[in-house]
């Protein structure tokens, strides 16, 4: 790559640019950025303040419609409907697919009913007892994703006890 | 056959001309250049490239000892905004100072000491601090905003536009298929998918009381079979 200064030759002036220590920079920000970044595709899903909270200042007056809820517990997921005051139990057995399963085909059918056909509110809560009983995040993920997939895109997480149709054990 | 000395020599009982050319035996310079610029060329764009998705997505996708992301099927691109970031060890918050380019990180709790005392009022009151006053800056940045219709301080045009949208109780912008939702009220919860529920529903209730009404839960995407 060109000609060395002060070869002696006047008439020649070519500068020698060593970029073997940029390829070795190059080399290292690329192994370690390659490392580091994340390939993975980062979504979101949204939470309505819905639901009632501890607040009672806040308390939304829900006697006027049916609502769905969705309780999650570690060993049973609720689905009920306040005023029809009807909960449908399923089971979490084995690694909890078929529970999904059978919580999508509920929320479905409940989606097809008249009450909820033009409806895409409900309210979704995980009650985690203690380490034993204990519901993990990924299953509330999963419960928003199955119902916003159905329809019901207003999701609202609240606490058991907030809960409008809560089953009574 | 006689024995003969080794070395350059070797290339003389090769047929490559071009290369026994100059083989110490005409006495010339005979240099092998090897053209670096296409690999400089491709190492700058791919740094550049590597640059470009790590800045852009390095505030959200903070890297942290005990996360990992809950996956999900629905896909909507994530919205800027502070971040409560949930681990297996801690809870700290990431909130993006609009007079610094670098996000501040405050660790408020840690996930041990909440389940082994959860607080009654399901609110953890260092965390409640700490949003209480994002909420307030963030508020404060947004009115004079929202009264002129345009963007500035970090907020964009249409971010003024959704938050308009909203007191006036319209229904949400979409552009190029993104909801856009106002800043003002709203958070990332960024928690590991192992997390107790009790410790999400106490993030949850205790940013809604600071102010956050709109709560964004970063996932993975993860098209349905």
């Amino acid at each position: 790559m060109g000609g060395a200064v002060g070869t002696g030759d006047k008439k020649s002036v070519n500068v020698d640019l060593n970029i073997v220590p940029f390829i070795d920079l190059m080399s290292c920000l690329t192994a370690f950025l390659l490392v580091t970044a994340v390939w993975v595709t980062i979504a979101q899903l949204d939470i309505q303040p819905k639901g009632r909270n501890r607040n009672p200042d806040q308390m939304v007056d829900e006697t006027e419609k049916i609502v769905l809820s969705i309780l999650i517990q570690k060993e049973r997921i609720w689905v009920g409907q306040s005023r029809i005051n009807e909960f449908v139990p399923i089971d979490r057995v084995g690694d909890g697919e078929s529970a999904w399963a059978q919580l999508t085909t509920t929320l479905t059918d409940i989606k097809a009913s008249t009450f909820f056909a033009e409806r895409s509110d409900l309210e979704l809560a995980a009650e985690s007892l203690n380490d034993e009983n204990k519901v993990i995040y990924q299953d509330i993920v999963r419960a928003m994703d199955i119902s916003k997939g159905i329809g019901f895109t207003d999701v609202g997480l609240t606490d058991r006890d907030s809960l409008t149709a809560k089953p009574t054990l | 056959m006689p024995v003969k000395v080794a070395g350059p020599r070797i290339y003389s009982s090769i047929k490559f001309a071009h290369l026994a050319h100059g083989a110490n035996l005409t006495h010339r310079a005979s240099n092998l250049y090897i053209n670096v610029t296409p690999l400089v060329d491709l190492m700058t764009v791919l740094v550049t490239f590597l640059l470009m998705v790590f800045s852009a997505s390095g505030q959200i996708l903070q890297a942290a000892k005990g996360l990992e992301l809950p996956v999900a099927a629905q896909q909507a691109e994530l919205q800027e905004a502070p971040i409560v970031m949930v681990t297996s060890q801690g809870i700290s918050v990431i909130i993006q100072d609009q007079h610094s380019s670098m996000p501040q990180t405050k660790d408020v709790a840690t996930i041990a000491s909440l389940l082994e005392n959860p607080p009654p009022t399901m609110m953890i009151d260092s965390l409640l601090e700490t949003l209480k006053s994002s909420a307030e800056n963030i508020k404060n940045a947004i009115a004079p905003l929202k009264q002129d219709g345009k963007g500035g301080k970090g907020y964009t045009k249409d971010q003024i536009l959704a938050c308009q949208r909203e007191d006036d109780k319209l229904p949400a912008v979409i552009k190029g298929g993104v909801k856009i939702i106002c800043p003002d009220g709203l958070a990332i919860v960024q928690a590991d998918k192992l997390t107790d529920a009790r410790i999400i529903n106490m993030v949850v209730n205790t940013a809604r009381q600071a102010g956050f009404e709109k709560l964004l839960f970063a996932v993975k995407y993860q098209a349905t079979k």
